[in-house]
């Protein structure tokens, strides 16, 4: 068996030469081996290649100078596995003549090293047969029937087709180096030197000099599909420049997803391709909405936007609001309500009204709600409404009030929200997320439910959210953390267009649209830097409560620049800070601009819109709170419970299912 | 606060507010800066290394004052190509130590990262790209870069060339050293002549070409003397003058004024007290703001740093009759080329030559051809029994590089050697 990781690498040479294949595809559970032998900041996929070399047994590994990390690889195996074929095969990055032929050149050493190795001769007539009977795969293919999505970046490992496939969507392409079939060819006249130059004129990567072709073929697949997932490899830098080139050029939304070959990286792959697909998703809708909304621009009402943004939260497409709306049904007064909020469809409303009772309360509600505007006003104009809109309920549901519980697992604090069906908090708690997520879950669900004065019977659907989403067994439907708090910070000010999370454990970004749907987000990579965590590590050495963090930073006369990025280097350097006999509140203050720093390079990266809001526990820090707000010049929105946000947003999700 | 210190100051709150209209302020405090390297040195410095700083000073300040003769290069674009058509080398690694003067590389890094550009991804590289996308820097009409020594060099100048429309040339540094590399690598030298001939509608002159690298061997005599000499005599430097030593043979390899320069520094050191300390020979960069580097190395008559590979990174002679071959060889065999067995086996025998008390790796953050053999230059430097310390930071962002630590394992490791 011969392992090998580069598309440029000629292995039907192998194949004609009767050899198995196999392309290296490292998941490992750990970088013990590459951290020693290597270094921690090398590329992880060349850290997996490395992991796997050494555990799977392969009578050859043939790698290609194809990147810095990579020629490292081979220098520590060549010491490691002496016994083995391993041979580094030089690619030329340009694929003129002046390459094909130095690359021909060094297959034929190559194939020359094998045959001395092995004892084997090369054949080219085999060659030709084993090309022949390779037909070339399709690039690309759509679906109508599903989100069409794109792959673009560093190699993609199998989990994020897995998952994007898993969830319905349809993987348009895949460019990157293990998505793409091989361009092979044979010409009589000049056989060998063809094919080498059909290995060079493959798609290129990042390391080939010409990238003009890529760009060109990038924009063009692009312009098809519904999203593109971007992906890079952690500490692999060269796809970052491409990243920072496109997400201006393309007109798709992009998700940035950076993986490292590890099994334990699944779970945060699958949330940021979740979220990511959420948002589309709402995308899809509304632009069907907006369709939908025609239909009623022809009725003489005026209620486009707010009918489409309806489709939108429902999840419904190609009209079916508009049907909904036709039938004069219960749901009528749900749109009214939304277009509360939007303030803009007291036509539609007046369109509704004359069509059903029910959807006639709803827009008495309307009414109310736009009158007064924003969410208070749809509040204030609630007791009417609700009035009707119970007596629809009732009719429907045997005459009892409806709740909801959204719970946010996270990894330091679970949260957990009791919503009635006019979007009213009757409880809310919060604890602390033990060793196990699915024990926190029942304990807080018998404490909210106690502090709510209900049963469990009468919560009608419960929506997970958080790390833990998947390990809550009472749920009924899970969404991320990152929609979530999109719908959370626009039901308590819909002013918001960028939302600062700071958890236990991550950091996020959030950019939302004014109908509070995820237009953007970015979250932070493994490192604690930042994080609610790293404020209790430092809290901890400063030997005071993490609450006291804040207060005591606000005490600062002196700055002190916390220069560190990591948890742990951060950590040392505080204590050296100590031993300097520095004031414990201006150390504090250096942290909390640490985390403002980190934040605030977040929040760059999604567009730093007004107005700002910020969740997580970290929002109850005064220290941080100054910190950002000095970096984005205004200020934060923090809601009197910043970390029931997530959990809120989970809430209306599981309104919104049900129709409410 | 001084003069200078407040001008740093003061630009540095000029940038932040508007990038765009802070060049000029930058470019006047290198002129400043050179005038200040010249009539104010630095009087506990040898005067070698002080005329090496003022030569440095000038190189960057007189080429950033003319746009049009200089191109952007990378530490290993050939200067003495560039050189035969009358322009400068400026490259972008050296731009990015000296713009990090005015404390400004936590600015332009962040911006790069907030682009998207990778967090990880070398520090000089970031650093180089934000202050370009900033828009602070402005940019000459070409640049040139090799596939050596790292990923970055191709990438960041593509980037540039497709956001600031700046064309640049890549040589592709074939990895083997045998002929057909040799033929590989002429060609493209070769190419390169043409390309900037079109570009810059400049004449490149070949008897310069030839004298350069005449010169340039001369000047290599004389380093590697210097170097012999540095094992027996005091000449009181501070880490950063072999970055300064890096960047001369790199950029201006080739002049009369720099093997001037070397030649004036073995006839100073020649009159200096003998050095008694223990010898360092330095692996990589060298991060020159590191207090607790700079306490041990700067001027002492403890520890000397008697070589480094990134000024020693080619010691062989050119064949001035050939010059693009020769340029050519000088490439593939570099230090940073090939295999790491080829580096170690390169440094062990200038270990065998210069015999230092200990070896220094450092790991500058995001080098990853560097920090991935690291452990494989330790084994070879083990079996010659020369203690070896692998020191992580960063060349440049000092918030990846934490003083405290490096104190710890720098002071554990002098106090072993004893």
């Amino acid at each position: 068996m011969i392992g090998y990781i580069c598309k440029y690498t000629p292995i039907e040479i192998f194949e004609a030469m009767g050899e198995e294949v196999r392309r290296i595809e490292p998941e490992v559970t750990s970088f013990n081996q590459a951290d020693t032998l290597m270094h921690p900041n090398i590329c992880s996929f060349a850290k997996g290649v490395l992991e796997s070399a050494l555990a799977e047994h392969y009578d050859g590994i043939v790698l290609t100078t194809c990147c810095d990390s990579i020629r490292r690889v081979y220098d520590v195996l060549r010491e490691k596995l002496p016994g083995c074929f391993l041979y580094m095969l030089d690619a030329p990055r340009i694929t003129k003549d002046a390459g094909v032929h130095i690359y021909e050149r060094r297959i034929r050493d190559m194939i020359k090293a094998y045959e001395a190795y092995s004892g084997k001769t090369f054949d080219e007539e085999k060659l030709a047969e084993v090309i022949r009977k390779k037909e070339a795969e399709t690039a690309i293919s759509f679906r109508r029937d599903r989100p069409n999505i794109g792959i673009l970046g560093a190699r993609a490992n199998p989990n994020i087709r897995r998952i994007l496939e898993e969830h319905g969507a349809n993987v348009a392409f895949d460019l990157t180096c293990t998505g793409l079939g091989r361009k092979l060819h044979w010409q009589e006249n000049e056989p060998f030197t063809g094919y080498v130059r059909g290995l060079l004129s493959q798609f290129p990567c990042m390391r080939m000099e010409t990238a003009a072709n890529r760009d060109r073929m990038i924009e063009q697949y692009a312009g098809s599909v519904d999203g593109i997932i971007y992906h890079t490899i952690q500490f692999c830098d060269n796809y970052s420049y491409e990243y920072a080139w496109l997400k201006d050029i393309l007109k798709k939304p992009q998700l940035l997803l950076e993986t490292d070959n590890t099994k334990q990286s699944y779970g945060q792959i699958l949330t940021r391709i979740e979220a990511f697909l959420e948002s589309l998703q709402s995308g899809r809708a509304k632009a069907a909405g907006s369709r939908a909304a025609g239909n009623y621009v022809g009725k003489g009402s005026a209620a486009g936007g707010a009918v489409g943004s309806y489709a939108g939260k429902d999840g419904a497409v190609n009209g079916v609001a508009g049907k909904r709306m036709g039938k004069g049904s219960a749901a009528g007064g749900v749109t009214g309500s939304y277009v509360g909020k939007g303030n803009a469809a007291d036509g539609a409303a007046g369109n509704r009204m004359g069509k059903g009772s029910a959807a006639g309360a709803a827009g008495k509600r309307m009414g109310k709600g736009s009158a007064a505007g924003g969410v208070a006003g749809n509040y204030a104009g609630k007791g009417n409404a609700a009035g009707g809109w119970d007596a629809a309920e009732r009719t429907g549901q045997g005459g009892t009030a409806m709740y909801v519980l959204g719970i946010d697992s996270g990894s330091t604090s679970t949260n957990a929200v009791i919503m009635d069906q006019d979007r009213q908090i009757r409880a809310f708690e919060v604890v602390r997320t033990g060793a196990k997520s699915g024990e926190s879950a029942e304990r807080i669900l018998k404490a909210v439910l106690e502090k709510a004065g209900l049963a469990r019977e009468d919560l009608a659907r419960v929506v997970s959210t958080g790390y833990g989403r998947v390990s809550i067994a009472f749920a009924d439907e899970n969404v991320t953390e990152i929609s979530c708090h999109g719908k959370g910070a626009h039901y308590f000010n819909p002013k918001i267009r960028t939302i600062l999370d700071i958890g236990g454990q991550d950091s996020k970004a959030i950019r939302l649209d004014e109908r509070g749907e995820v237009v953007d987000f970015v979250m932070n990579d493994k490192c604690a830097a930042g994080t609610g965590r790293f404020l209790e590590a430092i809290a901890r050495t400063l030997e005071i409560d993490i609450s006291e963090v804040g207060p005591e930073a606000l005490k600062s006369t002196e700055a002190i620049e916390i220069t560190s990025m990591c948890t742990v280097f951060a950590e040392s350097e505080v204590i050296s800070l100590i031993a300097n006999n520095k004031e414990k509140c201006d150390i504090a203050n250096g942290i909390c601009n640490a985390i403002a720093n980190k934040a605030f390079s977040l929040m760059r990266r999604v567009g730093l819109e007004p107005d700002f809001m910020m969740t997580g526990g970290v929002a109850k820090n005064p220290g941080v709170v100054r910190a950002v707000e000095s970096r984005i010049g205004g200020k934060l929105y923090i809601c009197p419970e910043p970390e029931i946000v997530g959990a809120v947003g989970a809430a209306l999700y599981a309104l919104n299912t049900l129709g409410l | 606060m001084l003069i200078a210190d407040k001008y740093i100051q003061y630009v540095k709150e000029k940038t932040l507010k508007e990038p765009e209209k802070s060049w000029d302020k930058i470019l006047l405090g290198f002129r400043m800066n050179r005038l200040r390297t010249r009539f104010l040195p630095h009087r506990g410095l040898a005067k070698g290394y002080q005329r090496l700083e003022d030569m440095m000073m000038a190189h960057v300040a007189d080429s950033l004052s003319h746009p049009d003769r200089y191109v952007w290069g990378n530490i290993f674009a050939p200067c003495e190509i560039i050189g035969s058509f009358g322009l400068n080398t400026l490259s972008i690694e050296a731009l990015a130590c000296y713009l990090s003067g005015y404390h400004l590389e936590d600015f332009f890094i962040d911006f790069s990262q907030s682009i998207g550009i990778a967090p990880t991804l070398c520090s000089y590289h970031k650093a180089f790209v934000g202050a370009v996308e900033s828009g602070v820097v402005p940019h000459p009409s070409y640049a040139v870069t090799t596939s050596l020594s790292c990923d970055g060099n191709l990438n960041t100048f593509r980037f540039l060339q497709k956001k600031n429309y700046v064309p640049f040339t890549l040589l592709d540094i074939p990895y083997k050293d045998d002929e057909a590399s040799l033929d590989y690598l002429a060609g493209q030298l070769e190419e390169l002549v043409t390309e900037m001939e079109n570009h810059l509608g400049l004449k490149f002159n070949m008897e310069h070409l030839q004298n350069a690298l005449r010169v340039e061997n001369e000047t290599r005599r004389e380093l590697k003397r210097f170097y012999e000499l540095l094992q027996t005599h005091y000449y009181p430097g501070e880490i950063i003058h072999q970055l300064y030593l890096m960047m001369g043979t790199h950029l201006l390899m080739g002049t009369q004024k720099f093997l001037d320069l070397v030649r004036f520094m073995n006839h100073d050191i020649e009159g200096m007290p003998e050095f008694t300390g223990k010898r360092i020979l330095w692996v990589h960069l060298l991060p020159f703001y590191q207090e607790s580097l700079k306490e041990y190395f700067d001027e002492s008559e403890k520890y000397q740093v008697m070589a480094t590979d990134i000024v020693m990174d080619y010691t062989g002679d050119l064949d001035a009759e050939h010059p693009f071959r020769a340029l050519a060889q000088k490439l593939i065999e570099n230090v940073f080329n090939g295999s790491y067995d080829h580096k170690a086996q390169t440094l062990g025998r200038l270990a065998d030559r210069l015999h230092p008390d200990a070896v220094i790796h450092f790991c500058h953050w995001g080098c990853k051809q560097v920090s991935g053999g690291s452990v494989l230059l330790k084994e070879e430097m083990q079996r010659r029994n020369i203690p070896m310390l692998i020191l992580d930071g960063d060349g440049i962002d000092k918030r990846n590089s934490h003083d405290g630590q490096i104190k710890t394992r720098l002071e554990a490791f002098l106090e072993m050697m004893g």
